[in-house]
């Protein structure tokens, strides 16, 4: 018997079951999670802030923007073609400047790929192996064609005279969107790694947190999106 | 009950390590979020073009796109799910402080910023 009155066989195979929970899914926490997912979890808060301001910045930078076209600011008229500045001023707002129905088809393709990455994760956790191969590759190639749309977007926008560097619109615009495309490359290559890993057969059932770790970062780019979506391209 | 058992119910009910067992949902379900938020996403889009201004158009486009963002966040990104077996309430408050905190901090800032050119 141990200290406390346990039979020591049934304490020492208590203790053998927790080196084997700890072994599988990282270290304990007490809220009942592992530590690498709600360490995952305040990384994302940190990433809530910084496109919180940068979308707030977008706001405020385009509400300036618009009010000095309207009010026929010469120095700011200059920046970007007559037509464009006269319908921005008619209109009191940039959102003629968008391709609201390319815009959309982008984000049903950003959309689509959420729903291949939660298939993905509930794929590894079930040990469907072939299933993880085939709706990862799924979300990196959908987050790939969302990235070709927004090259397209910025090549048409910049023909157009929309520079980065020649009004607030241009630079908050493509900061945010830019920073929000970024995001979404660095989530395509840990999709590629993950991939990666699935081929060489060290993606097992017992990795699916990983998967799941991976799959938060693609939903918040997702949600961000969502944001922005509506934020910076429907409202005017 | 024996000691090992405890153990093994303690892993059960979701209170242990990384082993997150809240029942997450089912490939259907997935697959019924996705089609409501295309769904939300079609009629955000035709509200755009309805001709609409001021609260008429933006409050309803706010409201679509909060019930998106929490049916990613609560669905696909499990929150919904691991809130649940998070231990306690004030790790939920918390989180949900955290959020209206921010939220509160940019809404401050918009309201408040002027350029001064």
């Amino acid at each position: 018997m141990t200290d406390i009155g346990i039979p020591v066989e049934e304490s020492a195979a208590f203790v053998a079951h927790e080196q084997e929970l700890v072994h599988e899914t990282g270290h304990a926490s007490s809220l009942g999670l592992s530590n690498t997912k709600l360490a995952f979890w305040l990384f994302l808060g940190s990433e809530c802030l910084l496109f919180g301001a940068l979308i707030s910045t977008y706001l405020l930078s385009v509400g300036n923007f618009v009010g000095q076209v309207v009010a026929g600011n010469p120095r700011v008229l200059a920046t970007m073609p007559a037509e464009i500045m006269n319908e921005i001023a008619e209109k009191g707002s940039v959102n003629s400047f968008f391709d609201i129905p390319f815009t959309s088809a982008s984000s049903f393709i950003l959309l689509m790929s959420s729903l291949t990455m939660v298939l993905a994760h509930k794929a590894v956790s079930e040990g469907n192996y072939r299933g993880t191969k085939i709706w990862l590759s799924a979300t990196a190639l959908l987050g790939a064609t969302f990235i070709s749309g927004q090259v397209y977007e910025f090549t048409v926008f910049y023909r157009e005279g929309l520079h980065y560097d020649g009004n607030l619109f241009g630079s908050a615009f493509y900061t945010l969107t830019g920073f929000h495309g970024a995001h979404v490359t660095i989530g395509i290559l840990m999709l590629v790694a993950l991939l990666i890993m699935a081929f060489k057969g060290k993606l097992q059932a017992d990795r699916a947190e990983t998967v799941e770790i991976i799959g938060l970062y693609w939903h918040f780019v997702d949600v961000v999106w969502v944001l922005i979506f509506t934020v910076v391209y429907l409202i005017p | 009950m024996t000691h090992t058992d405890m153990a093994h119910t303690a892993h059960d009910t979701d209170t242990h390590h990384g082993h997150d067992h809240a029942a997450h949902p089912t490939e259907k379900q997935y697959w019924m979020v996705f089609v409501i938020l295309v769904l939300f996403t079609a009629v955000e889009v035709a509200w755009s073009f309805m001709g609409f201004e001021g609260a008429v158009l933006v409050v309803p486009l706010l409201v679509m796109m909060t019930i998106k963002f929490f049916l990613v966040a609560g669905a696909f990104m499990h929150l919904y799910f691991d809130l649940k077996i998070l231990n306690g309430r004030l790790f939920t408050w918390a989180f949900f402080g955290a959020i209206l905190l921010a939220g509160a901090v940019y809404a401050a800032v918009i309201a408040s910023f002027r350029f001064n050119i």
